[in-house]
């Protein structure tokens, strides 16, 4: 295979610098590329000889053409730089001129190529790829390549400048390498002297960075400080030091500009450098810069500086003290009642607060950080109480339901707004973890509950208040006034809702059901509540839905309330008989899989399902015939516990003996001819578990006493779909002859075999093997890859010939 | 231009508009809610309807008799927005003296019709003895009678029917437009205006996608008066959610095996309603729960909904062309999923099948097939009675069927605009007054926090109570004149400035319905030497030459140059805030050049007056 990889790699390298070659896209390059990539990366020696000269044929000759396809050249630039990231094709590249006029645009035959984004994306992808190791560096910093990479810094391309910008923190990184000094001092008679070149790399970079901070072009400025902001998070010290000294004075300027379209970027600079030591260090004045920033008169600058402060951990307290102090002041502010207007909430707030258009970003914006901030627990003096009564009252203000504040006109702006009912309830959630929620239980039960009892709540609000309920529950689930709002309130509601008119409230009420039925397993009040509440009619009425969705909630929902609480047999069997019914006639799947993970649990819990047990050959039977794969990989779990359960339980409390009877219950329960059939299936995953089963299965058989195998575990295989496959597989071990009379119709003994025998002759470990390749390793590999490319060759020869 | 307002309730207005010569009345809703003063009507007597004892209710308002603010029978027109605003019409026209004609679109006469048919059977077809046993309340002496048949048919021979945009001329004087409000089948706005002036009648509209024609709203837009009417209700219910509320609380009851009673009016929201029951009932598992619909109309009223097609919204509209028909409800009365019956005797008694869904009138839950319900199932905590008409406070509907053990709730379905959509309309239509019921111009009684529940306009609207008389804000300044082709011919037209051409017209106008014309003088007819005659003669005012008109600006250096050519050279110039004085020092005159006025000052000297009159005559147009 690989001589013929190799043959077909020369024809590639011949067709690919013609011009004319139609190539429908890059991606057969691409996958060439990696191909080759992994071939350097992993060092792979022989292979690497075997294609290397070739290669550089090939680029030698890409030097010499004088029209080529832009899409190829980019692949070339890219070649180029990963041949180069080793020494000696290095070397072979350099001295034969590659390097140099692949990387310095002014010489090639073409320089309109320049122009194109994909050939200048090959130039920095190639130039990453070289500069891997000290004398690519040095060839870097000598050709002065620089200019032409900042050039490309304020590229109009998004990823070219980013992709930049990785790039110059990777130069900067290397030219100031601690090691290099050194290497560069014990090899400097054999190396060219290259700490020159580099320290005036590293100028160019600083002047550069100066030149674009205090330019008047605004992209200009917004690149510069893309790359500060790289720059300062992954340099090393004395380079990121002094590019923040030579920074600085611009950055001053802009922070103090107070420009709304260039916040986002100065807000990432300084966020970076509150992460790094410059934060200590006075004279680097990060915190002058912050300060600024968070006392901006623009209060939605400052909420967002102080929202990235708090998302800062090496931040020190009192500055996060201050970032929590402007999060915290529209919510307060918004909810305030006129006693506390003057040191709460100044005016230039409070008018913000009273424009709509300004209103909800600013509180969305104070909500999400809260949340951010509770949920990290990460101070300790920050003013939960009032923050979870002020939430409490402005979940209240959303629904028309709380009387006046002093800021009249933003009460009305926050009426039904989803979105501040959606950041308000998040906040509220995260809240419930907090020491003082026991105090505010009642209350924020009550808001919740006023939020599903509300007929205008939006489906996805729903959703975040049942996520709420279910924390704040938690809080005190024992106690018996929580207990008592569950059986009193929130039953009789959940009942209503079950009934919603759109499905996703009625999907999230149902998932609830689940979740909380599983937040309070093992509570015999909870319970005892949950039988007398008629819950499970309800559950068993939401079977039927007409939604696929709500109806496989309301299956997981029934699964979780019957795993663990006692019920009466009677519920059970109508359960078992209302999810065989959806397992055999439901159209959708979503249904069909709920019912499998259903069984699965009911199978793995402790308590024992004797309704389930009756039915378990049809929960097989109809589960591996299923059209769905995941129900059938669920089947295969069913069936992996039920060997689990048989098989290993007998061989550890019996010994040997016992091992019949497990065996033929599973027989019984057509356990063998159903691996088998999923071993054939046409579903990948599914192949795969049944094979992972089988050999399990084969080992458990070869340990077993053969004198065991009795009779019984013979397998008719001619009523089997995969018995031809067996069939033949028996037969290719066979005489040739005795295969041709199998063909013309099989003898009676052959139709029976025994299940040892299956499995002893189907070579499982090698099914698993090929299994275990995705699916798409035929037509990704490098051989169908350059077979791709010769074929799109040979087309475009055809187009060349019709065209007359 | 004067708005009598002879109703105080925002959502079934009366008002009578007097613009240019006409009296317009804007709608005449009926108020039934004195009808919760009264006890039920039960079909068949009731022991203990019959034992209760009479209550106290609360204070009522002391109501002025609608005559004695206006003489009703000089309106000139009624104009009916939507069927339930013209309940009241058989009072106007059969007891007033009322001769004019009432305009209304089809659906809403057709409609209407059925409802005040509706009401006289409810109230016809119980005996009289139960009929008066109603409880004391402040204001009865206002109260009346119900109408009979006879008296609505007479009412109705006055109604003249009308399309959305057909223009209806009234006297020459005004022209009366009716426009889709999007809120009723044929419910419509109605846009009065004259030449130069607009108003817009805005009453119960509704943006909502539900089954009517949407809403004009493009129309509506420049009107100097806009009279806003007929919100929503309900400001605090969202009618999808409402919709959700019914729905689900309707699945509950079902599938508790309880039954469910829909008090309603017979058209309406309740298409709505059983189109979303329809899409509802699968996902739902209703499916064989029957729907029964209980009115004396029941079935005009499901029938005429599918015929009015032109009326409905576009996807109604374009079902008709499959051809389909534009409600589901037909679906389900071929799948025997909905009946309809006139009463709760005869077929429905055999059929009627448990548990179901009951739709049925009246609202008020004082009179109709839904006081038999009450009865029957108030009983039973299984059923519930699901309100979904916003007319009538639900506690005092109940009240007498107090103790009740079935479920009640409350979801007012009502569509019509609610605060933010108002507003945004009135941005969008930019009246320049806007005069409204001044409930709408604070927050509800009840929720007097919610500052977003009102309307908050600049400049403020005009607001009205009952009985309010408004002076609406505008002059009219502008009245269009017809000039007859021989006078307009003897015209001579001057420029005065590029595009603007003056010319003086002596003529005689002739007013006459409404209608105005310039007629060329008459030739003085020859008179006969007679003394007497002559005399008359003189007193005729003298039309043919009257003075011509001066039009332009006197320039001071060519006006200096000219008076120096003149000999006057001892001049004076000094500026003031209007212009210039001249003083002639030689001549001692003055002479004031302004603006628009020349005054020349000189004592006694008749000649230099002329002469210099005469110079600045010269820089002057003449028309």
């Amino acid at each position: 295979m690989e001589s013929n990889c190799s043959s077909l790699l020369s024809a590639v390298c011949e067709v690919l610098p013609n011009p004319k070659l139609l190539l429908p896209d890059d991606t057969s390059l691409e996958k060439l590329l990696d191909w080759f990539k992994d071939l350097i990366n992993h060092n792979d020696g022989q292979y690497i000889k075997h294609y290397q000269p070739c290669l550089l044929e090939f680029l030698h000759t890409m030097t010499k053409s004088e029209a080529v396809d832009s899409t190829v050249f980019s692949f070339t630039l890219k070649l180029t730089g990963l041949l180069a990231s080793k020494e000696d094709s290095f070397n072979w590249l350099q001295e034969r001129g590659v390097l140099l006029h692949m990387f310095d645009p002014d010489s090639w035959h073409e320089i309109e190529l320049w122009k194109n984004a994909s050939v200048r994306g090959g130039w920095l992808q190639g130039l990453w790829n070289m500069l891997q190791y000290q004398q690519a560096v040095g060839f870097f910093c000598k050709t002065g390549l620089i200019k032409l990479l900042l050039s490309l810094q304020n590229d109009e391309s998004f990823f070219l400048s980013s992709l930049t910008n990785q790039i110059l923190v990777h130069v900067l990184n290397l030219v100031t390498l601690p090691v290099l000094s050194s290497s560069i001092e014990s090899d400097a008679q054999t190396r060219p002297p290259v700490s020159t070149d580099c320290r005036s790399v590293t100028a160019e970079v600083m002047s550069h960075v100066t030149r674009s901070l205090s330019s008047e072009e605004q992209a200009a400025v917004a690149s510069g400080l893309r790359l500060l902001a790289v720059t300062v998070e992954q340099c090393r010290d004395p380079v990121k030091g002094q590019l923040w000294e030579h920074a600085l004075e611009p950055l001053e300027v802009l922070v103090n500009l107070h420009d709304d379209s260039l916040n986002l970027s100065v807000m990432a600079v300084l966020q970076a450098a509150a992460k790094s030591p410059f934060f200590t260090n006075p004279e680097y004045k990060v915190e002058t810069l912050i300060d600024a920033m968070l006392y901006s008169k623009n209060t939605n600058e400052s909420l967002q500086c102080a929202a990235l402060i708090l998302q800062v951990d090496s931040c020190p307290d009192h500055l996060k003290k201050k970032a929590t102090d402007v999060v915290v002041r529209p919510l307060l502010c918004v909810t305030a009642s006129s006693t506390i207007v003057q040191d709460g909430c100044d005016s230039l707030l409070a008018n913000q607060l009273s424009q709509k258009a300004s209103c909800v970003p600013l509180l969305t914006q104070s909500l999400s950080s809260i949340a951010d901030f509770v949920f990290k627990n990460s101070l300790d003096d920050v003013p939960i109480r009032s923050i979870t009564s002020s939430v409490i009252q402005l979940l209240k203000m959303c629904i028309g339901h709380q009387p006046s504040t002093f800021l009249r006109t933003a009460a009305s702006h926050v009426i039904g707004c989803c979105k501040i009912q959606k950041y308000s309830l998040d906040v509220l959630q995260s809240l419930a973890d907090s020491k003082e929620s026991v105090d505010f239980l009642q209350e924020a039960l009550t808001v919740l509950l006023l939020y599903l009892q509300c007929p205008d709540t939006h489906a996805t609000v729903f959703k975040k208040t049942y996520q709420a309920v279910l924390k704040w529950l938690g809080v005190s689930s024992s106690s018996p006034t929580v207990l008592e709002t569950i059986s009193h309130d929130l039953y009789p509601l959940l009942k209503k809702l079950v009934c919603d008119g759109r499905w996703e409230v009625r999907d999230s009420t149902l998932e609830f059901i689940m979740q909380l039925t599983a937040a309070f397993k093992g509570n015999p009040e909870y319970n005892e509540a949950f039988r007398n509440s008629g819950m499970i009619s309800v559950l068993l009425i939401s079977l039927s839905d007409g939604e696929s969705y709500v109806q496989a909630s309301a299956v997981s929902a029934l699964g979780e309330a019957l795993t663990d609480t006692p019920l009466c047999a009677s519920f059970q069997e109508e359960a078992v008989t209302h999810l065989l019914s959806i397992l055999s006639k439901d159209a959708e799947s979503f249904p069909r899989r709920a019912v499998m993970k259903v069984f699965t649990s009911w199978l793995k819990s402790p308590l024992s399902f004797t309704g389930l047990d009756n039915h378990l050959s049809s929960v097989l039977s109809l589960g591996s015939s299923d059209f769905d794969w995941e129900v059938k990989v669920q089947t295969l779990e069913i069936v992996d516990m039920l060997m689990d359960n048989s098989l290993s339980c007998s061989r550890s409390s019996q010994g040997r003996e016992s091992m019949k009877q497990p065996l033929h219950r599973l027989m019984g329960l057509g356990l063998f001819d159903l691996l088998l059939k999923c071993l054939f299936d046409c579903d990948r995953p599914v192949s795969q578990k049944a094979c992972a089963l089988l050999i399990k299965l084969r080992s458990v058989l070869r340990e077993t006493d053969s004198s065991e195998h009795s009779d019984d575990l013979t397998l008719d295989i001619s009523s089997c779909s995969w018995g031809e496959e067996v069939l033949q597989r028996f037969h290719r071990k066979q005489q040739p002859e005795e295969w041709s009379s199998v063909k013309n119709g099989a003898p009676d003994s052959l139709k029976k075999i025994h299940l040892c025998e299956i499995l002893e002759l189907l070579e499982l470990e090698d099914m698993q093997c090929i299994l275990s390749l995705s699916s798409d390793h035929v037509i990704n590999s490098p051989r169908s890859v350059m077979e791709d490319i010769l074929s799109a060759a040979q087309q475009s020869e055809l187009n060349v010939v019709d065209c007359y | 231009m004067k708005l009598y307002c002879l109703s105080g309730h925002p959502t079934l207005p009366c008002n009578v508009l007097k613009f240019k010569s006409t009296t317009i009345m804007l709608d005449c809703g009926l108020d039934t809610s004195s009808a919760l003063y009264f006890l039920p009507l039960p079909l068949v007597h009731s022991p203990r309807l019959s034992k209760l004892p009479g209550w106290v209710s609360k204070d009522g308002t002391v109501n002025l008799e609608k005559r004695e603010l206006l003489d009703l029978s000089t309106v000139d027109v009624i104009l009916i927005s939507n069927y339930h605003c013209m309940m009241a019409l058989p009072y106007i026209t059969e007891h007033t003296g009322f001769s004019g004609t009432v305009y209304a679109t089809e659906p809403t006469f057709q409609i209407g019709r059925l409802l005040m048919e509706e009401l006289v059977t409810f109230m016809e077809r119980v005996p009289k003895a139960h009929g008066t046993s109603y409880i004391d309340a402040v204001d009865v002496w206002s109260w009346k009678r119900c109408y009979n048949m006879q008296e609505v048919n007479s009412a109705l021979s006055k109604v003249q029917l009308v399309g959305y945009s057909q223009k209806v001329e009234l006297f020459g004087a005004v022209q009366v437009t009716p426009l889709s409000s999007g809120y009723s089948l044929g419910s419509s706005n109605w846009i009065i205006q004259s030449h130069y002036e607009k108003v817009s009648y805005v009453s119960g509209s509704s943006l909502l996608t539900t089954h009517p024609q949407p809403m004009d709203q493009s129309s509506l837009k420049n009107s100097d008066v806009l009279i806003l009417t007929g919100l929503t209700q309900i400001p605090t219910a969202n009618p999808d959610g409402m919709l959700g509320e019914f729905c689900s609380n309707l699945a509950m009851t079902i599938r508790a095996g309880g039954n469910v009673l829909v008090p309603c009016y017979s058209s309406g929201v309740i298409y709505d309603l059983l189109e979303c029951l329809y899409q509802f009932m699968d996902s739902a598992n209703l499916g064989t729960t029957p729907f029964y619909f209980i009115s004396p109309v029941a079935n005009s009223s499901l029938e005429f909904s599918q015929i009015f097609a032109e009326w409905l919204c576009q996807n109604k509209q374009s079902k008709v062309y499959l051809p389909e028909p534009p409600f589901p409800h037909a679906e389900l009365i071929q799948t025997n999923k909905l009946k309809h019956y006139p009463s709760i005797h005869g077929e429905f008694s055999s059929e009627f099948r448990q548990p179901c869904v009951v739709f049925t009138g009246h609202p008020s839950l004082r009179f109709g097939d839904v006081v038999h319900f009450m009865e029957l199932w108030g009983k039973s905590s299984l059923n519930t009675i699901i309100f979904t008409e916003p007319d009538f406070s639900y506690l005092d509907a109940l009240a007498p069927y107090q103790p009740l053990a079935m479920k009640c709730v409350y979801c007012p379905i009502d569509t019509r605009l609610n605060f933010h959509q108002v507003s945004k309309f009135l941005k969008e239509v930019q009246p320049l007054h806007v005069v409204c019921p001044e409930q709408y111009t604070q927050p509800p009684p009840s929720q007097s926090h919610r500052a977003d529940l009102m309307l908050e306009l600049q400049p403020p609207p005009m607001a009205y109570r009952r009985c309010s008389v408004l002076g609406l804000p505008f002059r009219r300044r502008y009245e269009r004149i017809h000039l007859l082709p021989e006078l307009a011919k003897s015209l001579v037209p001057s420029e005065i400035k590029p595009g603007v051409s003056v010319a003086t017209v002596s003529a005689v106008l002739q007013s006459k319905d409404n209608k105005h014309v310039l007629q060329p003088v008459p030739k003085p007819v020859p008179v006969p030497p007679s003394k007497k005659r002559k005399r008359l003669m003189e007193e005729v005012p003298d039309l043919l030459s009257p003075k011509p008109l001066l039009s332009g600006a006197v320039p001071l250096e060519a006006f200096l140059a000219s008076l120096h050519k003149s000999g006057i050279t001892e001049v004076k110039v000094e500026e003031t805030a209007d212009g210039h004085i001249l003083h002639l020092q030689a001549e001692d005159a003055l002479i004031q050049l302004e603006e628009d006025a020349t005054h020349i000052v000189c004592d006694n000297n008749e000649p230099l007056r002329t002469a210099l009159r005469d110079l600045v005559l010269r820089f002057l147009q003449k028309l």
